[in-house]
Protein backbone atom coordinates (compact mmCIF):
# COMPACT_ATOMS: atom_id res chain seq x y z
CA UNK A 1 0.00 0.00 0.00
CA UNK A 2 2.79 2.39 0.89
CA UNK A 3 4.84 1.06 -1.97
CA UNK A 4 1.95 1.79 -4.38
CA UNK A 5 2.18 5.23 -2.44
CA UNK A 6 5.33 5.84 -3.00
CA UNK A 7 4.72 5.11 -6.47
CA UNK A 8 2.42 7.12 -7.78
CA UNK A 9 4.21 10.08 -5.85
CA UNK A 10 6.98 9.28 -7.57
CA UNK A 11 5.09 9.54 -10.93
CA UNK A 12 3.24 12.71 -10.05
CA UNK A 13 6.79 14.30 -9.43
CA UNK A 14 8.43 13.43 -12.79
CA UNK A 15 4.94 14.97 -14.21
CA UNK A 16 6.10 18.54 -12.39
CA UNK A 17 9.29 20.61 -13.34
CA UNK A 18 10.71 19.72 -9.83
CA UNK A 19 12.15 16.16 -11.07
CA UNK A 20 14.04 18.29 -13.51
CA UNK A 21 15.41 21.37 -11.94
CA UNK A 22 18.75 21.74 -11.56
CA UNK A 23 21.60 24.06 -10.15
CA UNK A 24 21.97 26.10 -13.67
CA UNK A 25 18.04 26.77 -13.18
CA UNK A 26 18.19 28.43 -9.99
CA UNK A 27 21.63 30.12 -11.52
CA UNK A 28 19.30 31.60 -14.02
CA UNK A 29 16.33 32.32 -12.45
CA UNK A 30 18.88 34.11 -10.05
CA UNK A 31 19.77 36.62 -13.05
CA UNK A 32 16.37 36.86 -14.17
CA UNK A 33 16.24 38.53 -10.87
CA UNK A 34 19.36 40.17 -10.88
CA UNK A 35 17.84 41.41 -14.02
CA UNK A 36 14.50 42.89 -12.49
CA UNK A 37 16.46 44.46 -9.60
CA UNK A 38 18.91 46.41 -12.10
CA UNK A 39 15.64 47.60 -13.86
CA UNK A 40 13.63 48.79 -10.53
CA UNK A 41 16.25 49.47 -8.19
CA UNK A 42 18.67 51.23 -10.52
CA UNK A 43 16.59 52.38 -13.45
CA UNK A 44 18.96 50.71 -15.88
CA UNK A 45 17.07 50.27 -19.36
CA UNK A 46 14.20 48.97 -17.43
CA UNK A 47 11.91 48.56 -20.73
CA UNK A 48 14.56 45.93 -21.34
CA UNK A 49 15.47 44.08 -18.70
CA UNK A 50 11.85 43.59 -16.71
CA UNK A 51 10.53 41.62 -19.67
CA UNK A 52 13.81 39.64 -20.48
CA UNK A 53 14.05 38.89 -16.41
CA UNK A 54 10.56 37.21 -16.41
CA UNK A 55 10.91 35.40 -19.00
CA UNK A 56 14.36 34.45 -18.68
CA UNK A 57 13.12 32.99 -14.84
CA UNK A 58 9.91 31.41 -16.46
CA UNK A 59 12.38 29.90 -19.18
CA UNK A 60 14.08 28.57 -16.00
CA UNK A 61 11.42 26.70 -14.52
CA UNK A 62 11.25 23.16 -15.85
CA UNK A 63 7.49 22.21 -17.06
CA UNK A 64 6.75 25.62 -18.08
CA UNK A 65 5.66 24.85 -22.02
CA UNK A 66 5.55 28.54 -22.74
CA UNK A 67 8.97 27.69 -24.73
CA UNK A 68 7.82 24.53 -26.95
CA UNK A 69 5.79 25.22 -30.02
CA UNK A 70 2.41 26.35 -28.83
CA UNK A 71 3.65 28.16 -26.47
CA UNK A 72 3.51 31.96 -26.49
CA UNK A 73 7.21 32.67 -25.54
CA UNK A 74 7.64 30.37 -28.51
CA UNK A 75 5.81 32.41 -30.58
CA UNK A 76 7.71 35.47 -29.97
CA UNK A 77 10.94 33.89 -30.33
CA UNK A 78 9.26 33.15 -33.81
CA UNK A 79 9.36 36.69 -34.43
CA UNK A 80 12.23 37.25 -33.64
CA UNK A 81 13.58 34.56 -35.45
CA UNK A 82 11.78 35.01 -38.57
CA UNK A 83 13.40 38.78 -38.63
CA UNK A 84 9.91 40.39 -38.05
CA UNK A 85 10.62 41.67 -34.89
CA UNK A 86 14.28 43.78 -35.93
CA UNK A 87 12.68 46.21 -38.60
CA UNK A 88 10.09 47.20 -36.80
CA UNK A 89 12.30 48.41 -34.30
CA UNK A 90 13.97 50.23 -36.50
CA UNK A 91 10.27 51.16 -37.89
CA UNK A 92 8.96 52.61 -34.12
CA UNK A 93 12.85 54.40 -33.77
CA UNK A 94 12.45 55.62 -37.32
CA UNK A 95 9.25 57.67 -36.26
CA UNK A 96 11.30 58.54 -33.09
CA UNK A 97 13.75 60.19 -34.30
CA UNK A 98 14.96 63.53 -35.71
CA UNK A 99 18.11 63.51 -38.03
CA UNK A 100 18.50 66.57 -38.30
CA UNK A 101 21.54 66.82 -36.39
CA UNK A 102 22.85 64.30 -39.06
CA UNK A 103 21.75 66.07 -41.95
CA UNK A 104 23.01 69.64 -40.74
CA UNK A 105 26.98 68.40 -40.07
CA UNK A 106 27.66 65.86 -42.50
CA UNK A 107 31.12 66.14 -41.77
CA UNK A 108 29.95 64.57 -38.21
CA UNK A 109 29.19 61.50 -39.95
CA UNK A 110 32.26 59.76 -40.60
CA UNK A 111 32.68 59.49 -36.88
CA UNK A 112 30.19 56.72 -37.10
CA UNK A 113 32.11 54.58 -38.53
CA UNK A 114 35.13 55.50 -37.00
CA UNK A 115 33.40 54.02 -33.83
CA UNK A 116 33.17 50.50 -35.10
CA UNK A 117 36.62 49.82 -34.59
CA UNK A 118 35.73 47.46 -31.63
CA UNK A 119 33.27 45.46 -34.09
CA UNK A 120 36.71 44.25 -35.48
CA UNK A 121 38.25 43.61 -32.42
CA UNK A 122 36.05 41.49 -31.04
CA UNK A 123 35.59 39.71 -34.91
CA UNK A 124 39.25 39.03 -34.65
CA UNK A 125 39.74 37.93 -30.55
CA UNK A 126 36.50 35.63 -31.29
CA UNK A 127 38.26 33.53 -34.27
CA UNK A 128 41.51 33.13 -31.80
CA UNK A 129 39.35 31.83 -29.74
CA UNK A 130 38.13 29.28 -31.83
CA UNK A 131 34.95 30.78 -33.12
CA UNK A 132 33.98 30.29 -36.71
CA UNK A 133 34.11 33.04 -39.10
CA UNK A 134 30.51 33.45 -39.33
CA UNK A 135 30.12 32.81 -35.44
CA UNK A 136 32.84 35.43 -34.63
CA UNK A 137 30.46 38.15 -37.18
CA UNK A 138 28.07 37.73 -35.66
CA UNK A 139 30.00 38.38 -32.28
CA UNK A 140 31.45 41.34 -33.56
CA UNK A 141 28.68 42.99 -34.32
CA UNK A 142 27.71 43.50 -30.66
CA UNK A 143 30.28 46.52 -30.73
CA UNK A 144 28.23 48.19 -33.03
CA UNK A 145 25.72 48.89 -30.22
CA UNK A 146 23.21 48.25 -32.32
CA UNK A 147 20.38 45.70 -30.27
CA UNK A 148 18.43 45.18 -32.98
CA UNK A 149 21.49 45.36 -35.89
CA UNK A 150 22.95 42.54 -33.38
CA UNK A 151 19.80 40.60 -33.27
CA UNK A 152 19.13 40.31 -36.78
CA UNK A 153 23.34 39.38 -37.81
CA UNK A 154 23.14 36.70 -35.18
CA UNK A 155 20.06 35.34 -36.50
CA UNK A 156 21.98 35.55 -40.00
CA UNK A 157 24.96 34.31 -39.18
CA UNK A 158 24.72 32.15 -35.89
CA UNK A 159 21.52 32.23 -34.94
CA UNK A 160 22.68 29.70 -31.90
CA UNK A 161 24.19 32.58 -29.99
CA UNK A 162 21.32 34.72 -30.45
CA UNK A 163 21.04 34.79 -26.39
CA UNK A 164 24.48 35.50 -25.40
CA UNK A 165 24.63 37.92 -28.28
CA UNK A 166 21.62 39.95 -27.50
CA UNK A 167 22.14 40.17 -24.16
CA UNK A 168 25.69 41.17 -24.06
CA UNK A 169 24.33 43.60 -26.83
CA UNK A 170 21.57 45.12 -24.33
CA UNK A 171 23.37 44.67 -21.51
CA UNK A 172 26.26 46.53 -22.56
CA UNK A 173 24.03 49.47 -23.86
CA UNK A 174 22.50 49.66 -20.64
CA UNK A 175 26.19 50.05 -19.11
CA UNK A 176 27.15 52.10 -21.44
CA UNK A 177 27.28 55.35 -18.86
CA UNK A 178 29.98 53.49 -16.81
CA UNK A 179 31.69 52.08 -19.54
CA UNK A 180 32.50 54.83 -21.78
CA UNK A 181 34.03 57.21 -19.44
CA UNK A 182 37.00 56.46 -18.89
CA UNK A 183 38.37 55.88 -22.39
CA UNK A 184 36.72 58.78 -23.38
CA UNK A 185 39.04 60.88 -20.31
CA UNK A 186 41.80 59.05 -20.94
CA UNK A 187 42.23 59.68 -24.41
CA UNK A 188 41.54 63.17 -24.52
CA UNK A 189 43.20 66.51 -22.96
CA UNK A 190 41.24 68.69 -20.32
CA UNK A 191 41.07 71.58 -22.96
CA UNK A 192 39.87 69.37 -25.35
CA UNK A 193 36.86 68.20 -23.73
CA UNK A 194 36.29 72.05 -23.46
CA UNK A 195 35.91 73.04 -26.89
CA UNK A 196 32.82 74.39 -27.30
CA UNK A 197 31.01 73.68 -31.11
CA UNK A 198 29.75 76.52 -33.29
CA UNK A 199 25.69 75.81 -33.67
CA UNK A 200 24.41 74.15 -36.39
CA UNK A 201 22.14 75.47 -39.27
CA UNK A 202 18.72 74.82 -39.21
CA UNK A 203 17.47 71.88 -41.39
CA UNK A 204 14.48 72.83 -43.50
CA UNK A 205 11.49 70.51 -43.23
CA UNK A 206 12.26 69.88 -47.33
CA UNK A 207 15.60 68.36 -46.49
CA UNK A 208 13.84 66.53 -43.16
CA UNK A 209 11.46 64.87 -46.15
CA UNK A 210 14.03 64.14 -47.99
CA UNK A 211 16.36 62.32 -45.97
CA UNK A 212 13.94 59.13 -45.59
CA UNK A 213 13.63 58.97 -49.45
CA UNK A 214 17.54 59.64 -50.54
CA UNK A 215 18.89 57.65 -48.11
CA UNK A 216 16.02 54.59 -48.59
CA UNK A 217 17.19 54.75 -51.94
CA UNK A 218 20.43 54.51 -51.31
CA UNK A 219 20.51 51.76 -48.58
CA UNK A 220 18.31 49.56 -51.03
CA UNK A 221 20.61 49.93 -54.20
CA UNK A 222 24.09 49.75 -52.23
CA UNK A 223 23.34 47.17 -49.10
CA UNK A 224 20.17 45.36 -49.72
CA UNK A 225 21.30 42.48 -47.23
CA UNK A 226 20.81 45.01 -44.18
CA UNK A 227 17.88 47.17 -46.47
CA UNK A 228 14.74 45.78 -44.29
CA UNK A 229 16.27 47.44 -41.19
CA UNK A 230 17.19 50.74 -42.79
CA UNK A 231 13.86 50.61 -45.11
CA UNK A 232 11.39 50.77 -41.97
CA UNK A 233 13.76 53.09 -40.13
CA UNK A 234 13.36 55.55 -43.09
CA UNK A 235 9.64 54.77 -43.72
CA UNK A 236 9.26 55.48 -39.59
CA UNK A 237 10.68 58.30 -40.32
CA UNK A 238 9.43 59.46 -43.03
CA UNK A 239 5.90 59.23 -41.48
CA UNK A 240 7.06 61.92 -38.61
CA UNK A 241 8.40 64.26 -40.90
CA UNK A 242 5.84 64.86 -43.41
CA UNK A 243 3.45 66.24 -40.81
CA UNK A 244 0.35 64.82 -42.68
CA UNK A 245 0.05 61.12 -40.96
CA UNK A 246 0.58 62.13 -37.19
CA UNK A 247 -1.77 59.53 -36.06
CA UNK A 248 0.56 56.52 -38.18
CA UNK A 249 3.94 58.61 -36.72
CA UNK A 250 2.65 58.25 -33.01
CA UNK A 251 1.33 54.66 -33.51
CA UNK A 252 4.67 53.91 -34.79
CA UNK A 253 6.36 55.71 -31.77
CA UNK A 254 4.23 54.63 -29.04
CA UNK A 255 1.71 51.14 -29.81
CA UNK A 256 3.97 49.68 -32.19
CA UNK A 257 6.97 50.39 -30.50
CA UNK A 258 5.67 48.89 -26.72
CA UNK A 259 4.01 46.12 -28.09
CA UNK A 260 7.40 45.27 -30.16
CA UNK A 261 9.34 45.48 -26.90
CA UNK A 262 7.59 43.48 -25.38
CA UNK A 263 7.64 40.90 -27.72
CA UNK A 264 11.14 41.22 -28.33
CA UNK A 265 11.87 41.00 -24.77
CA UNK A 266 10.22 37.75 -23.87
CA UNK A 267 11.35 36.43 -27.09
CA UNK A 268 15.39 36.88 -25.94
CA UNK A 269 14.40 36.03 -22.26
CA UNK A 270 12.90 32.93 -23.14
CA UNK A 271 15.85 32.21 -25.13
CA UNK A 272 17.88 32.15 -22.14
CA UNK A 273 17.70 28.53 -20.88
CA UNK A 274 20.44 27.23 -18.21
CA UNK A 275 21.62 24.17 -20.42
CA UNK A 276 22.21 26.84 -23.46
CA UNK A 277 23.27 29.94 -21.87
CA UNK A 278 25.55 28.41 -18.99
CA UNK A 279 28.79 27.75 -21.39
CA UNK A 280 32.08 28.95 -21.82
CA UNK A 281 30.92 30.68 -25.34
CA UNK A 282 28.87 32.60 -23.19
CA UNK A 283 31.99 33.86 -21.18
CA UNK A 284 33.41 34.79 -24.12
CA UNK A 285 30.82 36.45 -25.86
CA UNK A 286 30.45 38.99 -22.64
CA UNK A 287 34.22 39.35 -22.53
CA UNK A 288 34.22 40.20 -26.68
CA UNK A 289 31.39 42.47 -25.91
CA UNK A 290 32.93 44.46 -23.67
CA UNK A 291 35.99 44.84 -25.51
CA UNK A 292 34.17 45.57 -28.53
CA UNK A 293 32.71 48.62 -26.48
CA UNK A 294 35.98 49.63 -25.15
CA UNK A 295 37.70 49.60 -28.70
CA UNK A 296 34.68 51.41 -30.53
CA UNK A 297 34.33 54.40 -27.61
CA UNK A 298 38.46 54.77 -28.49
CA UNK A 299 38.72 54.60 -32.02
CA UNK A 300 35.06 57.18 -32.17
CA UNK A 301 37.35 59.68 -29.92
CA UNK A 302 40.70 58.92 -31.99
CA UNK A 303 38.65 59.43 -35.31
CA UNK A 304 37.74 62.94 -34.35
CA UNK A 305 41.17 63.53 -33.06
CA UNK A 306 42.07 62.46 -36.63
CA UNK A 307 39.56 64.73 -37.94
CA UNK A 308 40.43 67.88 -36.31
CA UNK A 309 44.34 67.63 -38.12
CA UNK A 310 42.10 68.51 -41.27
CA UNK A 311 39.63 70.66 -39.63
CA UNK A 312 39.83 74.76 -38.93
CA UNK A 313 37.16 75.05 -36.64
CA UNK A 314 38.53 72.00 -34.41
CA UNK A 315 35.20 69.74 -32.87
CA UNK A 316 35.21 67.69 -29.24
CA UNK A 317 36.40 64.98 -29.54
CA UNK A 318 34.07 63.63 -26.87
CA UNK A 319 31.37 63.68 -29.52
CA UNK A 320 33.73 60.36 -31.44
CA UNK A 321 32.47 58.40 -28.38
CA UNK A 322 29.13 58.84 -29.88
CA UNK A 323 29.56 57.36 -33.23
CA UNK A 324 28.52 54.18 -31.45
CA UNK A 325 25.27 53.45 -32.31
CA UNK A 326 23.72 53.07 -29.42
CA UNK A 327 20.73 56.32 -29.90
CA UNK A 328 20.72 58.10 -27.66
CA UNK A 329 22.46 56.91 -24.24
CA UNK A 330 26.13 57.46 -26.09
CA UNK A 331 25.15 61.16 -27.19
CA UNK A 332 24.42 61.67 -24.03
CA UNK A 333 27.41 60.07 -22.44
CA UNK A 334 29.22 62.64 -24.39
CA UNK A 335 27.28 65.38 -23.52
CA UNK A 336 27.41 64.45 -19.62
CA UNK A 337 31.22 63.87 -20.10
CA UNK A 338 31.71 67.45 -21.66
CA UNK A 339 29.53 69.05 -18.84
CA UNK A 340 31.61 68.04 -16.24
CA UNK A 341 34.62 70.18 -17.43
CA UNK A 342 32.15 73.20 -18.43
CA UNK A 343 28.85 73.62 -16.97
CA UNK A 344 27.46 75.51 -20.08
CA UNK A 345 28.66 73.20 -22.92
CA UNK A 346 25.89 71.47 -24.51
CA UNK A 347 26.51 68.66 -26.83
CA UNK A 348 23.92 66.84 -26.81
CA UNK A 349 22.68 67.84 -30.51
CA UNK A 350 26.05 67.97 -31.93
CA UNK A 351 26.00 64.20 -30.44
CA UNK A 352 23.36 62.97 -32.09
CA UNK A 353 24.80 63.22 -35.84
CA UNK A 354 27.55 60.49 -35.15
CA UNK A 355 25.43 58.88 -32.84
CA UNK A 356 22.47 58.58 -35.81
CA UNK A 357 25.61 58.08 -38.31
CA UNK A 358 26.20 54.86 -36.30
CA UNK A 359 22.87 53.23 -36.41
CA UNK A 360 23.73 53.70 -40.53
CA UNK A 361 27.47 53.16 -39.71
CA UNK A 362 26.79 49.27 -38.12
CA UNK A 363 24.10 48.43 -40.73
CA UNK A 364 27.04 49.24 -43.54
CA UNK A 365 29.54 47.48 -41.80
CA UNK A 366 26.95 44.45 -41.13
CA UNK A 367 25.65 44.60 -44.88
CA UNK A 368 29.55 43.91 -46.17
CA UNK A 369 30.20 41.53 -43.51
CA UNK A 370 26.97 39.40 -45.12
CA UNK A 371 28.30 40.25 -48.31
CA UNK A 372 32.11 38.94 -47.76
CA UNK A 373 30.94 35.78 -46.08
CA UNK A 374 28.40 35.08 -48.74
CA UNK A 375 25.49 35.32 -46.86
CA UNK A 376 22.19 36.42 -48.01
CA UNK B 1 34.17 34.95 -53.43
CA UNK B 2 33.30 34.07 -49.47
CA UNK B 3 36.35 34.95 -46.62
CA UNK B 4 38.47 31.29 -45.96
CA UNK B 5 37.17 30.27 -42.37
CA UNK B 6 40.83 30.93 -40.57
CA UNK B 7 42.52 33.62 -38.32
CA UNK B 8 43.56 35.41 -42.07
CA UNK B 9 40.27 35.38 -43.10
CA UNK B 10 38.83 37.37 -39.77
CA UNK B 11 41.72 39.63 -40.42
CA UNK B 12 41.18 40.10 -44.33
CA UNK B 13 37.21 40.71 -43.35
CA UNK B 14 38.07 42.98 -40.92
CA UNK B 15 40.36 45.06 -42.77
CA UNK B 16 37.94 45.47 -46.15
CA UNK B 17 34.88 45.52 -43.82
CA UNK B 18 36.46 48.93 -42.04
CA UNK B 19 37.85 50.52 -44.43
CA UNK B 20 34.75 50.00 -46.96
CA UNK B 21 32.51 51.16 -44.19
CA UNK B 22 34.50 54.09 -43.65
CA UNK B 23 34.40 54.65 -47.33
CA UNK B 24 30.53 54.04 -47.99
CA UNK B 25 29.92 56.05 -44.49
CA UNK B 26 31.63 59.48 -46.30
CA UNK B 27 29.56 58.70 -49.55
CA UNK B 28 26.22 59.48 -47.33
CA UNK B 29 28.39 62.49 -45.86
CA UNK B 30 28.45 63.83 -49.04
CA UNK B 31 25.36 63.41 -50.11
CA UNK B 32 23.85 65.06 -46.79
CA UNK B 33 26.66 67.80 -47.35
CA UNK B 34 24.46 68.05 -50.89
CA UNK B 35 21.08 68.22 -49.15
CA UNK B 36 21.07 72.46 -49.11
CA UNK B 37 20.52 72.68 -52.72
CA UNK B 38 17.29 70.97 -52.38
CA UNK B 39 16.12 74.23 -50.61
CA UNK B 40 16.67 75.88 -53.96
CA UNK B 41 13.73 73.76 -55.81
CA UNK B 42 11.71 75.91 -52.85
CA UNK B 43 10.27 75.95 -49.72
CA UNK B 44 7.12 73.60 -47.57
CA UNK B 45 4.61 75.04 -46.44
CA UNK B 46 4.70 73.34 -42.84
CA UNK B 47 1.97 75.26 -41.42
CA UNK B 48 -0.41 74.08 -44.32
CA UNK B 49 1.27 70.41 -43.76
CA UNK B 50 0.12 70.70 -40.18
CA UNK B 51 -3.26 71.86 -41.12
CA UNK B 52 -4.17 68.96 -43.45
CA UNK B 53 -2.52 66.09 -40.99
CA UNK B 54 -4.41 63.47 -40.89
Amino acid sequence: MIEQFLSFLGALMDQTGLAHFWWGNVVMIAIGCAMIYLAVAKGYEPLLLVGIGFSCIISNVPGSDLTQPGGLFHYAYQGVELLIVPPLIFFGVGAMTDFAPMIANPKLVILGAAAHLGIFVALIGAKLLGFTLNEAGAIGIIGGADGPMAIFMAIKLAPHLLPQISVAAYSYMALMPLIQPPVMKLLTTHDERRIRMKQSRQVTRLEKIAFPIVIGIIVNLFFPPVAPLITMLMLGNLFREVLVVNRLAKTAANEVMNVIIIVLTVAIGSTMAADKFLTIDTIEIVGLGLIAFLFGTGSGVIGAKILNLFLKEKINPLLGSAGIASVPIAARVSHNVALEYDSENYLIYHAMGPNLAGVFGTAISGAIMLALLGVK
Amino acid sequence: MTMPDTLYGALMLSLVDFFASLVMISGIGVVLALFPLLNRIGKVDEEALRKTHH
